[in-house]
């Protein structure tokens, strides 16, 4: 390896890592340690401020367990109503399933947030405020877009004959679909599996404004809360121990599924 | 079969179709704490209102030279580390993985780790300045460079998202194209220029556009990071709308808030898409 190449390496692993690293040297300094940094401290780690952030009023696991009920919610919802509606994609007109590709990338394109308000009218009309489960109705919806686009191209990819012959075997379209279709296109929903159960787990607009009950906070709204309202006492320690925290099952969600993650990612941009 | 749409269908208009219908039946009522929270049509008063709101505009102009600067950044960034992960060697696929991470997590957690960052004076960056005897930057406090602060943030968190989408274009690119080339006596630089941009281009327009859409909501990093501050220079339509809604509790001219942003958006769009058009067909004269 050249040395050109291993300095462009370092540096982009500096850029991508430098942040989230300083934040983990922030956890484990003690506050006098982080305001003078060159000083001569005889003791200058501490797990004071992870005990703070496990030990508070609701304990910080709460919000992981919060984000991880809601995730894997919209994750279910998300597929049960996308494989269906991606194969009847696939296996509709040309120009039907045209138009629902443009409309799907547009409603894709879509910055999301300028629905909160609409979206937190629908909550309180339908008393959906302060139930994680509720989050999940609107993150399935804007799920949609993308799990159908990678669901329906991964159907497409499907030899038609495989299908014909299941339909000679005697198989009904349910039997199809659970026997034959769906077991063939496992990686496709995998990516959009995980894809989606990022999205759910960072969302936080919606969160925001659909959650006020501090038990049930998601990670994002949690995190964001303990900054609190004024800039100036923000407490860094707790918060860069919150932040290490909250980042550690994401970081070994990306690092155990980068495969699916990157086909997922990818696959919509090389073949539309 | 189509039965089968119904349900996708369904929800896609109870959460994009309801509520856009919904702001444009509210943008033509007063609804706010003055009005009792009760919806009084008020004759398009919320859009004259919106014309003459200097801060809707300046907040407009904010945000687009936010997504302007940081998508411009990013993809020249992107670009750079598709480039490098393009290339053959070893440990590539573990790089790759620890580049994902900004990406993956939420805007929050890092939004208050900027604010560490580029915090007045204990902040690493204050410290190290101040350490080489320069003076204190006051970054996150200075109306005239903070929103460069919000851009580094929403560009170290983006830039995976188009590195990947360019990486996937240059793995589509053949590889005895560039070896034809190279037979030629062409530079590497001919080469780039030759082959790898014309043949990216589809993809980098398609990182563009998605990423521009994106950034023009932006919303969680400012919340987070400078709550818009200082002196609203920060402050993203976004952001205005929800303090229309959430902090003055006016949804009428909330609503005509988020109205005009989707306009403004379509609109920027529309520009992009023309200009990208033009530049293809330039790149194929050349």
């Amino acid at each position: 390896m050249t040395l050109q190449r291993r300095l462009w390496i370092v540096l982009l692993l500096t850029w991508s890592l430098g942040p989230l690293l300083w934040q983990l040297y922030t956890s484990f300094s003690i506050n006098e340690a982080l305001v003078t940094p060159f000083a001569d401290l005889p003791q200058r780690w501490t797990f004071a401020h992870y005990q703070a952030v496990l030990t508070g009023d609701p304990p910080f696991w709460r919000y992981l367990f919060n984000s991880l009920i809601v995730g894997a919610g919209s994750t279910v919802l998300t597929l049960i109503i996308a494989i269906p509606a991606a194969y009847a994609l696939t296996r509709s007109q040309a120009r039907i399933s045209q138009v629902a590709r443009v409309v799907l990338i547009g409603a894709a394109l879509f910055p999301y947030v300028l629905l909160f308000l609409a979206l937190l009218e629908v909550a309180r009309s339908l008393n959906l405020g302060n139930h994680l489960l509720a989050l999940t109705i609107p993150y399935a919806a804007l799920s949609q877009p993308l799990a159908i686009l990678l669901l329906s191209s991964a159907f497409r990819d499907l030899p038609i004959d495989l299908e014909e012959a299941a339909t000679l075997e005697g198989l009904d379209l349910w039997q199809k679909l659970r026997w034959v279709l769906i077991p063939l296109i496992a990686p496709a929903t995998t990516s959009t599996a995980i894809l989606v159960f990022l999205f759910a787990w960072n969302e936080y607009p919606i969160a925001l404004t659909w959650i006020s009950d501090s038990n049930l906070l998601t990670l994002p709204v949690a995190m964001a809360r303990i900054a609190g309202s004024s800039i100036y006492s923000v407490p860094y320690g707790a918060y860069a121990a919150a932040t290490v925290l909250g980042s550690i099952p994401l970081i070994l969600l990306v690092l155990m599924f980068q495969k699916s993650i990157v086909s997922g990612l990818t696959s919509g941009a090389v073949k539309g | 079969m189509t039965a089968l749409l119904i349900p996708a269908a369904l929800l896609l208009g109870l959460v994009f179709v309801v509520p856009m219908l919904r702001y444009v039946w509210l943008s033509g009522h007063a609804d706010s704490v003055l009005t009792g929270l009760v919806a009084i049509p008020n004759q398009g008063a919320n859009w004259v209102r919106l014309l003459n709101d200097a801060r809707f505009w300046q907040d407009a102009a904010q945000t687009l030279r936010f997504a302007v600067v940081s998508v411009g950044l990013e993809i020249l960034l992107a670009l750079a580390i598709a480039l490098l992960l393009d290339q053959r060697w070893r440990g590539r696929g573990a790089v790759r993985a620890l580049t994902l991470i900004p990406w993956a997590l939420p805007t929050t957690v890092m939004a208050l780790g900027w604010r560490w960052i580029f915090n007045t004076p204990y902040g690493p960056l204050e410290q190290v300045s101040g350490l080489l005897g320069g003076p204190a930057l006051n970054i996150l406090s200075n109306p005239s460079i903070s929103w460069l602060a919000t851009v580094f943030g929403d560009v170290w968190k983006t830039t995976p998202f188009a590195a990947l989408i360019l990486l996937a274009g240059l793995q589509t690119i053949p590889s005895d194209l560039y070896e034809a080339l190279k037979l030629e006596g062409a530079s590497a630089a001919t080469c780039f220029k030759r082959i790898t941009l014309p043949l990216l281009q589809p993809y980098i327009a398609l990182a563009l556009l998605f990423r521009l859409a994106q950034a023009f909501g932006v919303f969680d990093l400012i919340q987070v990071m400078t709550g818009g501050g200082p002196a609203g220079s920060t402050e993203s339509l976004a952001l205005y709308a929800y303090l229309n809604a959430m902090r003055f509790l006016d949804f009428g001219y909330s609503a005509t808030v988020m109205m005009g942003s989707f306009l403004l958006l379509i609109s920027l769009c529309i520009i992009c898409w023309i200009c990208l058009q033009s530049l293809q067909r330039r790149l194929g004269r050349a």
